[in-house]
Parts: structure tokens; C-alpha cells; sequence
């Protein structure tokens, strides 16, 4: 909330430097987001050019019809002739003037100048002038009782520090100037006034018709009735309250309730009477089907949990959010019904979170206001309309069932030594605890009404201790001894993956998990997206990376290798879907360099990758390949210019099939036996399987299979193709000869002849 | 560098001054041909040793005058060589070859910002004795809100401010779920790190985007306290963004902390004087911390009485942007290769 700096200053003497409280505030109370400087600068003593003055001859120009010639008393015993355009004053009127030197509110400097023929030698001054408000239709009036040469700055705000604090969900206290100004007096140890508001006397005993039928959602209801209300602009220095906290101002009782709210917390709404149907109010939930047009001109449809502000007739108010149009104080409103009540949170947060209509009021509510904040909010707003709108106080009534009492806490503050890592004497935890309002008994703590929802454990009470001192905690680490740290096999491997991918020329992206459109029918829906391109939660990353190459293809950037890891959602049938962790890699140089990436990581990781020839919506109809952990493959050429390798798989899966540890091998103790061999075979064989079933043929010797070629030119006949490989013999145990490497040599022969036709070319 | 001199005279051969002058001479030759030159003058048959070689007649001398040859019929080896050796390099740097020109082009790809700045956290916390966590990221409003102590008026329980699947599946919000989770599975003590993607509804700024990272800590043992936390965090901003920082705590409020506070870093633009940065506070926001509330603890059948713990959440995407000095969250989702490269 916006915090005019004087206006706490009515309530503690702020005189420290603004910018060392806001880093107390900040630190111990709410955060501070900045100052806001509103009207002339006061700088260089800028302030001291302005004063109040007297007009003691006021008539017109002597070569101008529109401009008034003026004498002003400012207090320096000889009158000072200033010019003036306004007309809506005359003798008499007690005036701000600014003297030449003065800075006004739009950074100009004023000087003494010939106006037609006549000196200047001053301004009075309009309220825009000075920032007080938008008004130039005249020049600020003000009260007689001040005498001319008083400095400006005692009758009028003219300069004003705005502090804009943030406070948090648990601190409704703090909504308020009357509650920053008790954080402040007791971050500084300094003395508060008392609240402000003292009701004035009654002056009647009329019944005010309240009927609460609904104590839970209102706890408390005070009424209160005026007569003879004149409705009516509200003076400047309310009206400059209001702009100053933010607040646009309307007309004074209106205004009066919406003070009250920011300077003690508690909403207020006023009635007109006369629109009340038998003077009534009931506060009751609202009936199906019911509706009622607010304030802002909606008609809101209404339902049974929502708690309205009836009359003997209908709902008249939303209660603790806004008022309905019909009852609104208007300028021929006479006879006033005050309400100053206390709503509980949840009601009012449902009901405005249902009709999406968060108000000042709402937002205090659904915090949870202190229910004895109430006869202090309607003694201050019965005060002020009583004296600014000249209205009789004639009846009052105070409805409630049994409001909560002080919540008694047990407090050890050794506990908070233990828990804040830091020890402060149990004397100066007393104290503080004291000043914000606490009762402190042995071993325990009353805690102050308007902090009961807050405060309501020990911890509670160490964290009032704990935030003064923030600045003095040390830095310590736990003594950990029964802990340790390491990364998980599939945290591990997954660095691997990225450091692999890194390493053979990708680069990483993040891309939204969220989608315009998945290729699963069932992929899972936000029920309100904030944009239609994220709206769905991805099923797979390819379609994002697939996006992510067309946009660098469109910029024109060069050597396009993307990867990303990142979760999957798959529709599992129940209220959560199954999470995968995938990497998908996209690339230039089509199904060649997937697989070649893929291959890359299953040797790297010690993977096995078993290709299969398979179809998939995105990819090239004969350049997919399946993998037991994902798919690997050419992007179909409609999807985007180019020949694009893409690969999308599951980490989960890819490690599963991870061997470790690695056993070693011995390569180094016998020699090597390399052959070469050619087989012919159907075109439609896969290579992939030769070699698999020739491995498995001559176990454990063939060590290695390495392709050579795919040969499918004459002489090779039609439909048939020769693929040529190079196979490595080696034993760990012994010197293989050349009966040894023969007979390996039959083994693959006859098994790749047995398996699928193949024939050895010569 | 030629210099004539008359053949010495057997009987007045000096052998070390002979030596002297020869070394210098084959130091001195700047061509094969003057080596050669050189070699017929001071090792050839006329020369003056091999005269004086031929008329020696005392094993001592012999000796001595055999020494002298050998060593400069080295000196001469070498001095070939090195000449050969020249030769060959002005042979070979004829080309006008250009060592600026860019090398042959090997593609390194890089990790992404966030991952980079995960890695610094998860290397720091695995440092400190911590586990890694990773979560789902769609969650139960049971385990986002409830289970946290999330009163039911909190505004994060509004669709407004939450991406819902249904009444009771949301995107979760923040990695504090992983608190539950990780204290459901484990008896304490307990310290771990949960790092992933979480999701607010808030409209697409170029410095807000709906979805984004966090990194959760959790540490329950006995006697944790608000001061471990800060020393904690401390060692983990300074792993992020050097040892010449400073942090400051303010209180703050969160369901699931209780005290709550928010971790302030010094500005690294300004070095804490003020400045754009950090908006004239000479401090930068970084998340959420505190010590672990009693309703956590009891929601998950754990004894606050004898243990206490602290948790925080810090965003990897707003310390990336801090570190690599981007000023908006846009370039972070970007998958302009302009933009990966640089990192």
C-alpha cells in the first residue's frame, strides 16, 4: 500500500532518514518497493518559499480584463502586488502563495515579472500547482484561521513522501498507515499514539434494524445511523490523503469510509437509508438464482455461498467485496447507514474469486481482519462524517456472537535462541515482544488481537523475535553427521548424455513443456490456459525442436544441432500423467548423422541400441527406425526443407540398458585376427541383423564388426544386395591360429547362410 | 666471412687456440658452402691439425690433437644439420602462410544458461553433503498447497494464479512439493536439493514467462538453525556469483516456513552502492527461505519438537540472469543459435 510519510507521522515521530527506515521496514516488516515524491521539491530550502497569505485588496487589472491585481499580506509587514487569473476569490481571503525563488510542482522556477505593465511579485497558487490535485479552475481557498506569513507547509502538504510498502498475505495489520506506524515505533523504540477516531456524543437513540444470520461469515455488524448527511466534496486535505494513498476521491462520506480503511485496516461501506427497504439490513447468504448490479455496473449472479448484505427485501451488497448500485450514497443522499463490520476470509475470498472481483476491500478481508478493529474504524468514520458533512449521529447498534479472545501462547525464548541460531537475552525478547502489543506472562505470551490469526504457536512468536535481529544471525552450516551427497546413477548419466551431445556439437535449448497442439488426442489440457500456444502439456519434445531448427533456418544461422532434456506428460488414464525424462536432438545431414548421434551415445554410455525399421507419423516413411528406448530417424521431408536427422528418446529406458561397471578386456595380450567377408543377400535384410547374428555366431571371439559396404550394382542381381563387413578375431586367453580364425570364419558363414540365405561372395 | 691465413707450421700448433677458431668459424658459417670450405680447412689433409696429426710423436699429444678433431668434426655435424634445418624451414615457410586464418571448424555445442547455472548448484549442495531431487511437475493440490500448509484464502490456490488439470491436479507451483515427498519417503535426517520446471499464470512480460525453474533445499537434523540457513546460502550465492558477495535476510511470509525470510544478495553491477540493476537498493531479490513450519513436520509424521530443518527455493533462470548479465527472461527460452552460442 501507498504510505504517505506525514500521515504516519500523525501517528509516531518519524525522524530518522526515510531511506534507513525503508531498509528497516524492509528487513524486519514489510518490504518497502520505494519512496514516491509527490508535490515541489523540497530541496534547498525550497519549502520556505512558500506562505500563507492575505488578499487585502483584490480588483482588476488596470490593462487586462482578465487578470485580478492584487495586495497580500505574506507577513512581511508591506503587502506584496501579485497578479492572479482566478476570479473565486476576493478581500480577505487567506491564500498560498509562492514567492519568487520557488520551485513549484512541475520544476519550474518562479520569478518576480511584469504581467501588462504590473509587477508580480508572487503566485497564488491552484492545487494542481502544487500537486495537490487536478483542480485549475481556481485557486486553493484556504481557512481563515491561519495567519498570513505562516509557512505554507503547516496548512498544506506540499511536498509528500510516499512510501510504497509490500506486505505480506499474513500481515493484514500492516494494510494500514495506524499498523505501519506501530512496526515503526517498535523497530525504533518509539512512543504510538493512540488509534485515532474517539466517537462524539450520540445525539439520538434511534433503533438501527441490523440482523446477522450468519455469524460465521459475519462475525460482527456495528450499524450506525446519521441524519442530516450533506453529501458534498471532501476538504483538501482529505481529498489530498486519499490521492496521496492512491485512492481516487468521490464525496465525503464515501471518502471518509475508504480514509478509515487505509488508516486503520478496516473496510467500512456506507448506505444511503432511504433506499433501505424498511431500514433494514440482514446479513445472510444469498439465495439461488438471486442477482444483484454492483457498484461497477455488473449484475452479478449470485449463489448460496456467497454472504450478502440484504435489506428487508434483497440483497443490497456483496458483502466485504462491493456495493450494489441501488443503495449507493449519491448527492441527494440525507440519511446515512453506516456499516463497520467484520467478514471471515474464506467467504469473501470464494465469493471473489468466483465473480474474479478483487477489491481494496476483498483484499483486506480475505487476510483476516482483527473483528475488535470494528468500534475503533466506526468511532473514527462517525467523528469525521460528524464534522465533515455537519451530520447528526442519532442511533447505533453493535451485533456480534462470541468474538475470539487474546490467543495465550507458550514461549520459551531459550526455544528461539535454539531455533534463530543466536542468543538473545530473554529480557530484550520481553521487551520487543511488548512493544508490538503482546502480554508477556511466564512462560507464555498473549498475543495482541490484530495478530491472532498469525500468531499462534511458539514458532510464530519466535519469527516476532527472530525479524528484528535478521541483520545480526551469523553464518553457520549444519553439523551434518549422518548425511551425504552424490548424484543418482540416472542424474549422472544424464550429465553424460548432455556433456556427449555438447561434445559432438549441440546445443542445448529449454523449450515451453506447454503446446498449442500435441499429436496425442489425450495429452492433458489446462482448464485455463493464459495463450493458446500454451495450453497443452507435451507429450514429446520433437515437435518443439522441430519448431526450434525452422526458426534458426528462417534466421539464417548455420550448422543447426539442437538437444534438449526435459520431462514428458503421457496420459495415464488417472489424475497424473506418467512423467518421462526424453532427450531429443534434431540435426543437418538427415537419418546418416542421427544415427550416428545415436550410436555415438550408445557406445559412450555402454548402451545397447537395437534398431528396427518402423514407421512414425514424423518421420520419413523409410528412414525410422525404433529403438527400445526411442525413435531415430529422418524428419519427413513435409515437415521442413532439408534433410534432418531427429532422434527423440527416453532416458529412463537409454539407462536402463546402461552395463555397468565396464569389465575389462584383454586386447592387448594376443594379436588380432582381421578378415574381410561379403555376403549377398535380400535387399530387404537388414544389415543391422547380419551383423548382430554374425556377433552372436562366433561369440566371444568376434570381437568387432565393422560395415564396409552396400553393394547392390551388377553383378549383384536384381533384388538382392552384398553387404561387405570386417570382422576381428581375438581370444583374451591365447594366440588365435589360422585353423582358430577358420573355423570362427565357418561359424559366421553358417549362420548368416542359415538365418537368412546369405551367400559368401568369393 | 672468409678470413685467409698462412697454414700454421707443425711446431707451432697451439691446439686449444686452433680449437677456439675453428668452433667460432663453424658458429660463424651461415651456408653449407662455407661449412664445407670451413671442414677442408680445418679437417682436410692439409689442414694444420691433420699435419700436425701426421707428425706427432707422443702418445699425449696424439691424444690430445685426436680429442680436438673429434670435437670439431661434431661441431661441424651439428652445424650442418642446423644449416639442413634452416634451409628446409625457408623452404617451407615460402608459402606465405597465414596462421590468423580461422582454424578448420570442429563444432562444440554448449550447455544452456539454466543448465549450466543447475549444474553450480547441484556440484555446491553435493559439496555440502546434500541429494538431488527431481519431481513431477504436475501435482496434487493435496502435495502443492495442502500438504505445505497452505491456508485455504492463500491467493496461489486461485486459477487466477494457477495452472489447473482439474479440481484437484495443478501444475505445481514451486519445488516445494519435493519437501513432502522426500520427507514421506525418508526418516530424517534429510538434505536435499530438488531442482526443476514450475508454473504461474502470469501474463508473458518480456521478464516474466509462465514457466520457469527452481531450486529447492531441504535440511532436517537436530539443532538446524535460521543461522545454518544463512551460512548455507551465503556459500551458494558466492558459488553462483563470487566470493566478494554479500546476503541479507527480510522477513517475509510463506505457508510452509515459519520464521519465513527472503535472501538478499549484494548487487554485482554496483557492489551494493545502488544502481539500476537493483533498483537503487544495492540488493537483488533471489527467493524464498526458512525454517521448515511445525505443520510441515506434522503433516508428514515428523517430531518438530526434535528436529527442525530449513528450506528455501531460488530461481536458476533469475541467477542465470544475473550471472550472464541478461536482462530479460525472453532470451533464456530463445533457441536462436545467436543467442546458445554465447554461453
Amino acid at each position: 500500500m501507498k504510505v504517505p510519510v506525514s500521515w504516519l507521522r500523525e501517528y509516531v515521530a518519524v525522524e530518522m532518514p526515510l531511506t534507513e527506515l525503508v531498509e528497516r521496514l524492509s528487513v524486519a516488516s514489510a518490504e518497502v518497493e520505494g519512496i514516491e515524491r509527490r508535490g515541489v521539491p523540497d530541496v534547498d530550502g525550497n519549502l520556505g518559499f512558500f506562505r500563507v497569505g492575505r488578499v487585502l485588496e483584490a480588483g482588476k487589472h488596470p490593462n487586462a480584463d482578465r487578470l485580478q491585481l492584487c495586495q497580500v499580506d505574506v507577513g512581511e509587514g508591506e503587502p506584496r502586488q501579485i497578479v492572479c487569473g482566478a476570479w473565486n476569490f476576493g478581500p480577505g481571503a487567506t491564500v498560498a502563495v509562492a514567492l519568487p525563488g520557488a520551485v513549484l510542482a512541475n520544476g519550474v522556477k518562479l520569478e518576480a515579472a511584469e504581467l501588462r505593465g504590473q509587477l508580480s511579485n508572487g503566485m497564488i497558487l491552484a492545487e494542481d500547482e502544487v500537486e495537490l490535485g487536478t483542480d485549475h479552475t481556481g485557486i486553493m481557498v484556504l481557512p481563515d484561521e491561519w495567519e498570513p506569513g505562516t509557512p505554507l507547509t503547516d496548512a498544506l502538504p506540499l511536498a509528500e513522501d510516499i512510501l510504497l510498502v509490500e506486505s505480506t498475505g499474513n500481515r493484514p495489520d500492516l494494510m494500514a498507515i495506524y499498523g505501519i506506524a506501530r512496526e515503526v515505533a517498535a523497530l525504533y523504540d518509539l512512543e504510538l499514539s493512540p488509534p485515532p477516531g474517539r466517537d462524539p456524543g450520540v445525539a439520538g437513540d434511534e433503533p438501527v434494524d441490523v440482523r446477522v444470520e450468519d455469524f460465521e461469515g459475519c462475525p460482527r455488524y456495528i450499524g450506525r445511523l446519521f441524519r442530516d448527511v450533506r453529501v458534498g466534496p471532501s476538504p483538501a486535505w482529505l481529498r489530498t490523503r486519499l490521492s496521496d494513498a492512491g485512492m481516487r476521491p468521490i464525496s465525503n462520506v464515501v471518502d471518509v469510509t475508504n480514509y478509515v480503511m487505509l488508516a486503520l485496516g478496516n473496510p467500512l461501506h456506507a448506505f444511503d437509508l432511504a433506499t433501505l427497504k424498511e431500514g433494514r439490513i440482514v446479513v445472510r447468504r444469498a439465495h439461488k438464482g438471486e442477482q444483484l448490479r454492483t457498484l461497477d455496473g455488473e449484475l452479478r449472479e449470485l449463489e448460496p455461498t456467497d454472504l450478502m448484505i440484504a435489506d428487508a427485501a434483497r440483497s443490497v451488497a456483496l458483502a466485504g467485496i462491493m456495493g450494489g448500485e441501488e443503495t449507493e450514497i449519491t448527492e441527494s443522499t440525507t440519511d446515512v447507514l453506516l456499516e463497520a463490520a467484520n467478514f471471515e476470509p474464506y467467504t469473501i475470498f470464494r465469493t471473489s474469486e468466483r465473480l474474479r472481483l478483487r477489491t481494496e476491500g476483498s483484499n483486506r478481508w480475505e487476510k483476516g481482519v482483527d473483528p475488535h478493529l470494528a468500534p475503533q474504524a466506526a468511532a473514527l468514520a462517525t467523528q469525521l462524517i460528524v464534522e465533515l458533512a455537519g451530520a447528526r449521529w442519532t442511533g447505533k447498534v453493535d451485533v456480534h456472537g462470541d468474538l475470539p479472545a487474546r490467543p495465550v501462547v507458550r514461549f520459551r525464548p531459550e526455544r528461539a535462541d535454539d531455533l534463530v541460531g543466536l542468543e538473545t537475552p530473554a529480557e530484550e525478547q520481553h521487551a520487543r515482544l511488548r512493544r508490538l502489543g503482546f502480554e508477556v506472562d511466564d512462560g507464555s505470551v498473549s498475543v495482541p488481537t490484530w495478530r491472532a490469526r498469525d500468531v499462534t504457536r511458539e514458532v510464530d512468536v519466535v519469527e516476532e523475535v527472530a525479524r528484528f535481529r535478521l541483520g545480526d544471525v551469523p553464518f553457520t552450516f549444519p553439523l551434518r553427521r549422518a548425511m551425504f551427497g552424490r548424484l543418482t546413477r540416472d542424474q549422472r548419466l544424464r550429465r553424460r548424455v548432455e556433456d556427449i551431445l555438447t561434445g559432438l556439437g549441440f546445443s542445448e535449448v529449454y523449450t515451453p513443456s506447454l503446446v498449442e497442439e500435441d499429436p496425442d488426442p489425450g495429452a492433458l489440457r489446462l482448464r485455463e490456459p493464459i495463450t493458446v500456444e500454451l495450453a497443452v502439456l507435451r507429450t514429446a519434445l520433437l515437435p518443439s525442436l522441430v519448431e526450434a531448427a525452422r526458426r534458426n533456418l528462417e534466421l539464417g544461422n548455420e550448422r543447426i544441432e539442437l538437444f534438449e532434456v526435459a520431462r514428458v506428460y503421457e496420459p495415464s488414464g488417472g489424475p497424473l500423467p506418467v512423467e518421462r525424462l526424453h532427450l531429443a536432438a534434431i540435426m543437418e545431414h538427415g537419418y546418416a548423422r542421427a544415427k550416428g548421434v545415436a550410436d555415438a551415445l550408445a557406445g559412450a554410455l555402454k548402451a545397447e541400441l537395437r534398431f528396427t525399421a518402423a514407421p512414425h507419423p514424423l518421420l520419413h516413411p523409410a528412414r525410422a527406425a525404433r529403438t527400445g528406448a526411442g525413435i531415430v530417424g529422418e524428419l519427413h521431408p513435409t515437415r521442413l526443407d532439408g534433410e534432418w536427422g531427429v532422434l527423440e528418446l527416453d532416458l529412463g529406458l537409454l539407462f536402463e540398458g546402461v552395463r555397468e561397471p565396464v569389465v575389462y578386456e584383454d586386447v592387448i595380450g594376443y594379436p588380432v585376427v582381421r578378415q574381410e567377408l561379403a555376403f549377398v543377400v535380400d535387399v530387404d535384410v537388414p544389415a543391422g541383423e547380419l551383423f548382430a547374428a554374425a556377433l552372436a555366431a562366433a561369440a566371444p571371439e568376434l570381437r568387432e564388426v565393422r560395415f564396409l559396404s552396400d553393394y547392390r550394382e551388377p553383378p549383384i542381381p536384381a533384388g538382392k544386395k552384398s553387404i561387405a563387413f570386417s570382422v576381428a578375431f581375438q581370444s583374451p586367453e591365447r594366440t588365435l591360429t589360422d585353423e582358430d580364425a577358420a573355423a570362427l570364419r565357418v561359424r559366421v558363414i553358417e549362420a548368416l547362410e542359415r538365418d537368412f540365405g546369405a551367400e559368401l561372395r568369393g | 666471412m672468409s678470413k685467409n691465413r698462412e697454414p700454421a707450421t707443425v711446431a707451432a700448433v697451439d691446439a686449444a687456440a686452433l680449437e677456439q677458431e675453428a668452433l667460432a668459424a663453424v658458429a660463424a658459417a651461415s651456408t653449407p658452402a662455407e661449412l664445407t670450405a670451413l671442414r677442408t680447412r680445418y679437417l682436410g689433409r692439409k689442414s694444420e691439425l691433420k699435419q700436425a696429426l701426421r707428425n706427432v710423436r707422443d702418445r699425449e699429444t696424439g691424444m690430445t690433437l685426436n680429442a680436438v678433431r673429434e670435437r670439431l668434426e661434431d661441431a661441424f655435424a651439428r652445424r650442418e644439420a642446423d644449416l639442413d634445418r634452416s634451409e628446409l624451414d625457408r623452404a617451407l615457410s615460402s608459402d606465405g602462410f597465414d596462421v590468423t586464418l580461422p582454424g578448420e571448424e570442429l563444432p562444440v555445442g554448449q550447455l544452456h544458461p539454466t543448465t549450466q547455472v543447475r549444474r553450480i548448484v547441484e556440484d555446491t549442495f553435493l559439496g555440502l553433503g546434500y541429494e538431488i531431487r527431481d519431481d513431477r511437475e504436475v501435482e496434487t493440490v493435496e502435495y502443492n498447497f495442502d500438504k505445505l500448509a497452505f491456508p485455504p484464502t492463500h491467493s496461489s490456490r486461485s486459477p487466477r494464479d494457477t495452472f489447473f488439470l482439474a479440481d484437484d491436479v495443478v501444475l505445481r507451483t514451486e519445488t516445494s512439493p519435493s519437501q513432502i515427498h522426500h520427507l514421506e519417503a525418508r526418516e530424517p535426517p534429510v538434505y536435499m536439493v530438488s531442482i526443476g520446471r514450475v508454473y504461474r499464470r502470469d501474463a508473458i512480460t518480456p521478464t516474466r514467462f509462465p514457466i520457469f525453474h527452481q531450486f529447492e533445499g531441504l535440511a532436517v537434523d537436530r539443532g538446524i538453525t535460521l543461522a545454518d540457513l544463512k551460512g548455507t546460502l551465503l556459500h551458494v550465492m558466492r558459488a553462483l556469483f563470487g566470493d566478494d558477495r554479500r546476503v541479507r535476510f527480510r522477513t517475509h511470509y510463506f505457508p510452509f516456513t515459519e520464521p519465513s525470510i527472503e535472501p538478499d544478495v549484494s548487487c554485482g553491477v554496483c557492489g551494493g552502492t545502488g544502481c539500476r540493476t537493483c533498483k537503487f537498493t544495492g540488493w537483488i531479490e533471489l527467493g524464498g527461505a526458512g525454517m521448515v513450519d511445525p505443520r510441515v513436520f506434522e503433516n508428514v509424521g515428523v517430531d518438530p519438537e526434535e528436529w527442525s530443518g530449513f528450506a528455501f527455493g531460488c530461481g536458476p533462470e533469475r541467477a542465470a540472469q544475473l550471472r550472464f548479465g541478461i536482462s530479460e527472461i525472453r532470451p533464456l527460452w530463445s533457441t536462436d543459435l545467436r543467442v546458445l552460442r554465447q554461453f
